[in-house]
């Protein structure tokens, strides 16, 4: 496992936000997905740098789940191309993403329900012959609730933590590039921020993150920058601040009554 | 009326309907040309009836009272109560008494033992009485004696419990041997036996019932009590007292015709040309090598020594070498000398088997005081002065520990080894046709199923290529293979499975991308297609419906030469052989990253694929394996056989495997080899107990109750029985100290 060497290697360097901002590590150009004869996305772009949160936004069926699987590499792009730390990777299914450093948390949580806490996270790190357990411990230390429930099967959890056991299992795969989708999906907002505290701790231990969301206030309250997504196509794009001040983001996803005033 | 009442009523009638159609199923099926409706006349009209009706109206109390049931229903005396009635009721309903009877009339069992006591006139009057309505009436009496002491805690009525169940068991002795020593046959028969257990167990509970001072019964705890007390020693026990029946009583030479003792055995053997060593243990050295095994294996149970336990051990493999040595000697000479008496490996009794488990059981004792002496256990034992007793819990603790795999497998393997001889042919058939070829087949569609949740329907398609490849490469079939490719049967398993990897492979690629119903519908067309080829013979090839005769398989490897024919006890050594290679690979390979990724897909395909499980080879991986077991099996069962067609892998064939596999509990290794073993025995079983016709109905009704009571199967994987019996059920017992709430 040459590719794993390496990778640990790469994830040791420190990267310090002022080196990374400069280094882009996910690049998404032009792509076009699919189904069927339906256009999805109708022509993506947008990259995201070393060590950065992006945020993904858009409304229902506005195309941020299928940019997200045709990233981690559950669809091919039909146009267009993908490149991850400068090699082209559309195409590439997504258990061979996971070991160049592309770990995703689907949408939905997807715990395993009839495993245990413990099997679940031992199953984040499939691709290794054997479980880290400096990676086993920082986990349990980052989520105190999985490590209570270490034995408890993970369906009989509760949303919010089956939400911290699904990013505790892609964190077991050592991830470079953490794609989230919609994490706050179904969770109440005390819980939410919690959940988004902790992948700002993620964050700043050196691992880039690209968030699906829909919940734009505390995925942009987070995020470095942010993309709007709109029937398959960026409309926006800019700083997490500035596309908080922007007044078509308020009045599209903070629901408030910008036209009236 | 409110709704409780009509919930009740209905409950009422639903009992009462089960037990009118319990009366229909029990009973002759088949009208009769005169009267069309004659069973339905028998079932229903007559006396018998209310017997049904009262066990519908029984169900029906317990069920409406449950909760006051509960609390007398977890006494103690109730386990071994319900254990004795159970045995009794086997013994006396379905199980066999008199051999010779069933030759004679074709009805050996208790009733018609009776039968045949009340046409006797010589025989005794306590034997006659016996079979004729003692037994049931002390059945009735332990019953009812017992029921009140259970209730009551009056201790008269555990007395008079205890007092029937022995007078049950000595009667049951007595009156069977009566019978025995009036007719003279030979007699295999065990149901004298359990019965004489079942009354013994009666007597416990009835003891128990009034000397238990707990409100509620522990038996788990009081087993293990018993079973830890000193680890291994009840296995010794049980050893001594098989090993007397076996050296005394059971016979040794001319099963069918004279059964032997051993010491008949050595007079008739003596000065026949027989080996002195074989000689001399039917005259001394067997008793004595069963008396040293037996004195030794006790006191290295009960003092817990180490090294008599290492002697004891020595001895008893010494014991089953020397006695498997007698045996050989034994028949070869006995087919020589009086051939009338069977040939070779045919003329031998159940005796000499037995004195090799006898030996294997105390082999197994002594094992467990191997393992459960080391280290703390044994220092702790040292310690103290041999009178001073061990508290209970690390004496639990020795047995838990010591309760590891290893003396379950040398039972297991002594068994496997040594029962299967004692069988007549026609169950040496069934093990070796039905159970021994199903279980393999179970075990390989458990991959698919089980492991990998993948419905295959046209499993036996895979048996049929495995099947077919071994006929044409031994050269069976119509189209001949070149000559320089013409092999054995036996060479032909490999390439039988390599035949069904490539069909796996070439099936799953491109139809594992459907899931679940889609899957099994392609896989049933599938099965469909491989067998309707094999019928219309494309190009000659199969040789159609005609079906291919193959020859048995001969090993000749340097000096070694092993020839199979006819006989079915042999093929179950080379069955036996592929079992263990694959239950031990199969049991391996479950723990295995591969393990891991099938229950991952099985769970969540989504998640699995994100936690970096390449879905679609994992899954070919499962259907591959499945399909190599099957192949193997084929391929044995091709060469077993001899002769087979293609009628035999219809699409209910393959269906019959999945219904094995769930009846045992999907995803568990042991679960599918139980399940298609109890499923393959349970038809021949029931040939002697019901019509023929009825016994798919015995067996609809076995596998409906089995969904309905225990839905996760017989022996049920930890995983799969979350699944079905809700997530709550099967949390660990940690999970019970978690507060439920919190919920974030």
């Amino acid at each position: 496992m040459t590719e794993s060497i390496d990778l640990s290697k790469g994830q040791e360097t420190p990267t310090s936000p002022a080196v990374s901002s400069s280094s882009t590590l996910l690049n998404v150009d032009d792509i076009e997905v699919r189904y069927g004869t339906i256009r999805a996305l109708k022509g993506v772009s947008f990259h995201v740098n070393e060590g950065e949160i992006v945020a993904l936004l858009g409304a229902n069926g506005a195309g941020k789940t299928t940019t997200q699987k045709t990233v981690s590499g559950m669809l091919r792009p039909s146009l267009g191309a993908i490149t991850y730390d400068g090699k082209r990777i559309d195409g590439i299914p997504a258990h061979e993403l996971i070991r160049l450093g592309i770990c995703h948390v689907p949408e939905g949580r997807h715990v395993f329900p009839r495993m245990t806490v413990h099997e679940n996270l031992e199953m984040g790190a499939f691709r290794f012959k054997k479980i880290d357990q400096t990676d086993l411990d920082n986990v349990l230390e980052m989520f105190p609730r999985l490590k209570e429930r270490y034995k408890q099967l993970g369906g009989t959890l509760s949303g919010g933590e089956q939400q911290m056991l699904a990013i505790g299992r892609a964190l077991m795969g050592k991830p470079r590039l953490l794609l989230l989708d919609e994490p706050s999906m179904g969770l109440a907002p005390l819980v939410v921020a919690q959940i988004f505290e902790i992948l700002r701790d993620i964050n700043n231990s050196g691992v880039t993150v690209l968030l699906v969301e829909q919940n734009a206030a505390q995925a942009l309250g987070l995020a470095d920058r942010g993309y709007v997504l709109e029937t398959g196509e960026i409309v926006l794009e800019g700083t997490g601040s500035d596309l908080l001040a922007d007044d078509r983001i308020r009045a599209a996803y903070l629901g408030e009554e910008i036209a009236a005033s | 009326m409110n709704t409780a009442t009509r919930a009740t009523l209905r409950r009422l009638a639903a009992c009462l309907l089960g037990g009118f159609v319990l009366a229909l199923m029990v009973g002759r099926q088949e009208g009769s040309l005169n009267d069309f409706g004659i069973s339905f006349h028998q079932a229903v009209v007559g006396p018998r009836i209310f017997v049904f009706l009262l066990i519908g109206l029984v169900i029906f109390v317990m069920v409406t009272f449950w909760p006051r049931v509960v609390p007398y229903l977890t006494r103690p005396g109730v386990a071994p109560l319900g254990a004795g009635l159970l045995a009794v009721l086997a013994a006396q309903t379905v199980m066999n008494w008199y051999d010779p009877l069933v030759s004679s009339t074709g009805n050996g069992k208790f009733s018609g033992v009776r039968t045949a006591a009340n046409a006797s006139p010589n025989l005794s009057s306590v034997s006659v009485a016996f079979f004729g309505w003692l037994a049931w009436t002390l059945v009735i009496a332990a019953l009812v004696a017992c029921a009140a002491a259970i209730v009551t805690r009056v201790r008269v009525f555990g007395y008079v419990t205890a007092a029937i169940g022995i007078v049950g068991a000595v009667l049951a002795y007595v009156a069977h041997s009566a019978v025995v020593d009036l007719d003279g046959g030979i007699d295999h028969s065990l149901g004298v036996y359990a019965d004489i257990v079942g009354f013994l167990l009666l007597a416990c509970a009835g003891i128990t019932a009034v000397h238990a001072r707990a409100e509620v019964a522990d038996t788990r705890g009081f087993l293990r009590k018993v079973m830890g007390y000193r680890p291994g020693l009840p296995i010794a026990a049980l050893g001594v007292i098989l090993g007397l029946l076996a050296f005394s009583t059971a016979g040794w030479f001319g099963a069918l015709q004279i059964n032997d003792t051993l010491a008949q055995a050595h007079s008739d053997f003596d000065g026949t040309g027989i080996s002195s060593l074989a000689l001399n243990y039917l005259g001394w050295l067997g008793w004595t090598l069963f008396g040293a095994a037996a004195v030794l294996s006790l006191a290295a149970t009960y003092l817990r020594n180490r090294m008599l336990a290492w002697v004891s051990l020595i001895l008893s493999v010494v014991g089953v070498v020397l006695t498997f040595l007698t045996l050989r000697s034994m028949t070869d000479i006995g087919a020589q000398v009086a051939p009338q008496f069977g040939g070779t490996w045919k003329n031998l009794g159940a005796g000499g088997f037995l004195a090799c488990i006898v030996f294997s059981l105390f082999a197994a004792a002594t094992a467990m005081v191997i393992s459960s002496t080391s280290a703390g256990v044994r220092r702790n034992v040292r310690a103290k002065a041999p009178t001073d007793e061990l508290p209970v819990t690390s004496m639990v603790k020795g047995f838990r520990r010591s309760s590891n795999a290893m003396p379950l497998l040398i039972i297991g393997g002594a068994l496997a080894l040594f029962y299967p001889p004692t069988l007549t042919l026609t169950w040496q058939n069934v093990l070796v046709g039905q159970i021994g070829v199903f279980v393999l087949l179970a075990v390989g569609l458990n991959v698919v199923v089980g492991w990998a949740g993948l419905l295959d329907l046209g499993y036996i398609a895979f048996y049929e290529i495995g099947s077919y490849t071994t006929a044409y490469l031994v050269g069976a079939l119509p189209v001949k293979p070149p000559s320089w490719l013409q092999m054995s049967p036996l060479v032909s398993i490999p390439f039988a499975i390599l035949a069904c990897l490539i069909a796996g492979v070439l099936l799953g690629a491109p139809t594992l991308r459907l899931r679940g119903d889609y899957l099994a519908i392609v896989t049933l067309g599938f099965g469909e297609i491989i067998q309707i080829l094999a019928v219309n013979n494309p190009g000659g090839f199969t040789g159609g419906p005609q079906g291919p005769t193959v020859p048995h398989p001969r090993i000749h490897l340097g000096g070694i030469n092993i020839t199979w024919g006819q006989d079915n006890l042999p093929y179950w050594y080379l069955l036996l052989i592929m079992l263990i290679v694959v239950i031990v690979l199969f049991y391996r390979l479950e723990g295995s990253r591969l393990g891991r990724a099938w229950a991952a897909i099985r769970e969540d395909e989504v998640a699995a694929q994100a936690s970096g499980v390449n879905t679609t080879r994992v899954k070919l991986l499962a259907f591959a394996i499945g399909a190599s077991t099957s192949a193997l099996a084929g391929s044995f069962f091709a060469t077993q056989v001899g002769y087979f067609d293609p009628s035999l892998f219809t699409l209910q064939a393959s269906i019959l495997i999945v219904a094995y596999v769930v009846f045992g509990g999907m995803g568990s290794l042991q679960g599918a080899i139980a399940g298609a073993a109890v499923l393959t025995w349970l038809p021949q079983f029931l040939k002697a107990q019901v019509p023929q016709d009825d016994r798919q109905m015995w067996i609809g009704a076995l596998v409906l109750a089995m969904m309905i009571f225990r839905p996760a199967g017989l022996l049920p994987a930890k995983r799969r029985k979350a699944e079905l019996e809700g997530l709550d059920a099967a949390a660990s017992s940690e999970t019970a100290a978690v507060p439920r709430a919190g919920a974030m």
